[in-house]
This record gives C-alpha cells, sequence and structure tokens, in this order.
C-alpha cells in the first residue's frame, strides 16, 4: 500500500501495523506532512506546521519500536493540536493577534498524555479567533475550508482539527468544545466528535478558556479511534481541580456491542424544534436504524430546555472576565465578531449570573431524571448543514439567524446546553445534504457513561449511510 | 426592557476603561439584547429554593467520602 494511502486508513486500522512494523511511523509522518502541504493551500488548517519536530520525534518512535518498546495504539500516529492548547517551546496563538507570539513554557496536559501514548504532533490547528465562534473564519489567520466542499466552512471553533481529520491530514485532532467546538467541526466535517463529560479530562494548559463549561475532545474518524484516543487523555488530574477522580474504564470494551435491550430517548422539545428538513430526515433515519438494532425508543420531554438561554447570561460574563487582561492594552489586535460579543459581558448584573447558574442546575436534574428513563438521547448536532464561508445570515422556517458574531449562536443550540449539563456527547456522521454535506448525529448519555455512548455509536456507524465515504481533497 | 446606548457607553467607559462610537455600540448590542431576552424568560422562575450544582468528590475506585 502507498504511504498515502494508508492516510486514509483508522487509528485501530494502522495500529496493530505499526505495531508489527509493518508501517514505518517516519514514513506514516512523512506521508501526513507531504499531503498537509499539499491541501493547507485549499484548507488552511494549521497555523504551524512542525516538519522538523514531528520528524525527529517519529525516528525516535520509530527507533523505540526497533528496541521492543511499544507505547500502544497511538504510537507512531500522527495527531493535530488546537492551536489554544499550550505547547511548550512552540507558538500558541489561540488564533489571535494579541498571543501570536506566546510561546508556552509548558505543555497543556493533554499534549503530554498524547505523546506519552506515542503520538506525533504534526502542527498547531486553525480555529476561530480566541476559539469563540462556531466558522472558523480566523481574521488573522484566515478562513478554514471544509474539505466537503472549499466554500462552506468546517464549523468551529475547532475547524482545523475537523478538516484535517476529514482530509486525512491527521488521524486525530485535539480540539475544545465550549459551546459544540469539537461537535460542529465533527459534523461538518463529517467525522466523530467527542465531548465527554465534564471533569473526565484535565484542561491545564487549555489557554483563554471559560470558567465554566469548556472540555478537551478528540476528533477521528471513527469511533473505535475516539474511544482510543479518549483512552489517552482521561484521568484525574491532582493540579486541575475540575477533574474528578472516578475510574477511566476501558472505552474499547463495549464496541461492536450488542444494543438490543437499550432505550433511546427522543426530545419532544427544542432538540427538534428549529431543523433544516434534510437533517430532521436524516436524524429520523438514524433512529429508525437504531431501532433495527435492538434498542426501543422513546418520546422523552425536557421542559427546562425553554429556561436554555438564560446560561448565555454565565458565557457572557465569564467571557469578559478571560479577555480583561487584553481588552484594554489590546483591543485594536481583536476581530470584530470577538470583541463586540466579548463586551457586552459588562452588561451582566451579578444577580443575573447567579440566576444563569441555578437554571443550569435545574437543566441539570432534569437530565439527570429523564437519563434514568433511558439510556441515552439522541439529536441532530446542528440545526442545518455547514453554511457557507461567506455567509453572515442563514434563514431557517422563516426566520433570520446570524451565523457570526454578535448575536449568533443559533448553529450550536443543539450542542451547547450539553456544556451547560455537563453531560457527555458524541456526534457521528448519519448522511448527507442534496448538496453533499455531511449531516451529524449527536447521543447524549450518562456522566461517565462515554463506553456506552461508544457502543452505541459504534454500532450505528456500522449502519450509517455515510460509511467509507470520504471527501475527495 | 433594554439599555440605552448612553448606559452602555457609560459603562464600558467607566468601568471598561475605553471609548465605543456609536457603530461598535450597534454591534455589542444585539448581543446585551439576547442577554436581556433570556432573562425576561425567566423572569417568573422560583430559583430561590435551587441548590448548588458544585462537583462532588469522589476518591479513585472509592465511595463518596472525599
Amino acid at each position: 500500500m502507498p504511504n498515502d494511502a494508508l492516510l486514509d486508513l483508522t487509528i485501530s486500522e494502522l495500529a496493530p501495523r505499526i505495531a508489527a512494523r509493518e508501517v514505518s511511523p517516519v514514513e506514516l509522518t512523512e506521508a501526513a506532512l507531504a499531503r498537509a502541504d499539499r491541501l493547507q493551500p485549499q484548507l488552511n488548517s494549521f497555523i504551524t506546521l512542525l516538519h522538523d519536530r514531528a520528524l525527529e520525534r517519529a525516528r525516535e518512535l520509530e527507533a523505540e519500536l526497533a528496541d521492543g518498546k511499544y507505547r500502544g495504539p497511538l504510537h507512531g500516529i500522527p495527531i493535530g493540536i488546537k492551536d489554544n492548547l499550550a505547547t511548550r517551546g512552540i507558538r500558541s496563538t489561540v488564533g489571535s493577534l494579541v498571543l501570536a507570539d506566546n510561546v508556552p513554557d509548558e505543555d497543556a496536559r493533554v499534549v503530554t498524555l498524547c505523546e506519552e501514548a506515542g503520538a506525533i504532533m504534526l502542527g498547531k490547528e486553525n480555529l476561530e479567533e480566541f476559539a469563540a465562534g462556531a466558522t472558523s473564519n480566523n481574521p488573522h489567520y484566515g478562513a478554514v475550508h471544509n474539505p466537503w466542499n472549499l466554500d462552506h466552512i468546517p464549523g468551529g471553533s475547532s475547524g482545523g482539527g475537523g478538516a484535517n481529520v476529514a482530509a486525512g491530514v491527521t488521524f486525530a485532532s485535539l480540539g475544545t468544545d465550549l459551546g459544540g467546538s469539537v461537535r460542529l467541526p465533527g459534523t461538518f466535517c463529517g467525522v466523530v466528535g467527542l465531548k465527554q463529560t465534564f471533569g473526565r479530562v484535565s484542561q491545564r494548559g487549555l489557554m483563554v478558556t471559560s470558567f465554566n463549561g469548556d472540555h478537551i475532545g478528540p476528533m477521528t474518524r471513527s469511533v473505535a479511534d475516539s474511544a482510543l484516543v479518549l483512552q489517552a487523555i482521561a484521568g484525574y488530574d491532582p493540579l486541575d481541580p475540575s477533574t474528578v477522580p472516578v475510574p477511566v474504564p476501558d472505552y474499547s470494551e463495549g464496541l461492536g456491542g450488542d444494543l438490543s435491550g437499550l432505550t433511546v430517548g427522543i426530545p419532544s422539545n427544542y432538540f427538534f424544534d428549529e431543523v433544516d428538513s434534510e437533517v430532521e430526515a436524516a436524524v429520523k433515519n438514524a433512529i429508525a436504524a437504531l431501532q433495527e438494532l435492538g434498542v426501543s425508543a422513546v418520546d422523552v420531554s425536557l421542559p427546562t430546555m425553554e429556561y436554555v438561554g438564560a446560561l448565555r447570561a454565565a458565557s457572557l460574563s465569564d467571557g469578559v472576565v478571560t479577555h480583561e487582561p487584553y481588552l484594554t492594552s489590546d483591543r485594536d489586535k481583536y476581530g470584530p465578531n470577538v470583541i463586540y460579543r466579548t463586551l457586552a459581558g459588562q452588561f451582566v448584573l451579578g444577580r443575573d449570573y447567579s440566576r444563569a447558574m441555578k437554571v443550569q442546575r435545574l437543566i441539570k436534574e432534569e437530565y439527570a431524571r429523564v437519563l434514568q428513563e433511558v439510556d441515552f438521547l439522541v439529536t441532530p448536532t446542528a440545526p442545518v448543514p455547514a453554511p457557507r464561508i461567506d455567509a453572515v445570515d442563514i434563514e431557517l422556517g422563516g426566520e433570520t439567524h446570524r451565523v457570526r458574531g454578535p448575536g449568533s449562536g443559533f448553529i450550536s443550540r443543539n450542542t451547547s446546553p450539553l456544556n451547560g449539563n455537563g453531560l457527555p456527547a458524541i456526534t457521528l456522521p448519519c448522511g448527507f445534504s442534496d448538496g453533499g454535506l455531511p449531516i451529524g448525529v449527536q447521543f447524549i448519555g450518562r456522566p461517565f457513561e462515554e463506553g456506552l455512548l461508544f457502543q452505541v455509536a459504534s454500532g450505528y456507524e456500522q449502519v450509517s449511510p455515510s460509511k467509507g465515504i470520504r471527501p475527495q481533497v | 426592557m433594554g439599555i440605552s446606548k448612553e448606559t452602555m457607553q457609560a459603562i464600558i467607559r467607566e468601568y471598561g476603561g475605553f471609548e465605543l462610537s456609536d457603530e461598535e455600540l450597534d454591534l455589542v448590542q444585539p448581543e446585551v439584547d439576547g442577554y436581556l431576552e433570556a432573562m425576561a424568560g425567566i423572569a417568573d422562575l422560583d430559583l430561590a429554593d435551587v441548590m448548588s450544582s458544585r462537583l462532588l468528590r469522589v476518591a479513585e475506585g472509592g465511595t463518596e467520602d472525599a
């Protein structure tokens, strides 16, 4: 098999061949860098490519194999890292001009864990400015383009990672998800995106983040690969008080397991209320496919979703505090979308912040109750397929919704509630629009039950109409 | 309920430390309006007795005693 063709395999397919020394980490990394160089002018998915560093690391890992040392399934696997995750000695811009020359002196915890597992960092991936938006149309480093159609957004904010995984540049990319920023690139780029339970993965080294609800999660080309990456990065971090010391199970254990006897809840309100007809049809087909796999489906009601918009008060306040060090001194370095969204946080009253936190609690309680009755929930991941890069607004059901900047948030309406309640959620492809753009379905589980989500998602993955279809770039 | 441009301008100037033009205030306005609309939506919600959602700690492999 030519080295370039290896890039279209999954980690699960490739790992045994690396372990058996049939595939060379050096040749694999050379192929990945060559594809990255070829596609960078089209996708603009990297802010910094690390040719020399990646190849040096690949040589070290290849030498380890020769010495009989095999670190596990990520050994020798090229991955991407979103540029808001700190990397020691490597520029980490957060997609901003403010931090254009920022070189951290410490790696993010997840970067350390991936490298200890043998992954090879190809580069730092492009994103929305300060990871604050869903388009990855970065005013300073240029727009990231969707590999399925270069005129469309890849989703955001982790758009570089989504584009790279879909295009076979990386086998996995680590993104961050504060309102859907892993799952939206997942759905728009036709890959698997995971936001695990809040507290499952250390956030240490996640830069310019919000106080409340950010998550670091993987984008991959298969559910099995998502499980492998989570296995590497999950766990308690005594230096990150947001992590929770619960045991990390074997996430691959349930893959391919029988789904009969499980019950899926279909929200009868909110999640399907404002959805493009093609998206709705694809997700309904996914539900039917789950039923054919033996899953029982019941309608569930989530009345507190009526109040979910109140959580915006908290995120606005958190945003302005996060940006406080830069807002005065570096205001001129901000793009218009982020600065004017951020400044709005100054008007949030403390009383409203407290009310938002209490609403968050009510929503958490409601999901906890519902998830006693069903094993998982199913929703569309995004209400629409990927909008065009030049779109300012989109029309749906006779209403106009902003895609970027102040007043936007429609695209993330189905993903952001899970950041508020901290529940694990995974998106995977479930078909295509008539225009050939991927559509994603989202499964939501109980806290720390990522293993069940992987079992369900891997079962559906085998019958998904998206199975085996990749973008031609 | 809304916040006037004059009030917004004063808060940003006095509290944030810099001026915004009328055109810039117009760009901030949609986000502020969204916030106010969301809070109006929970105005009648009785939240007085809602408890904290602070994380509970569980010892590795253990029980709820940590």
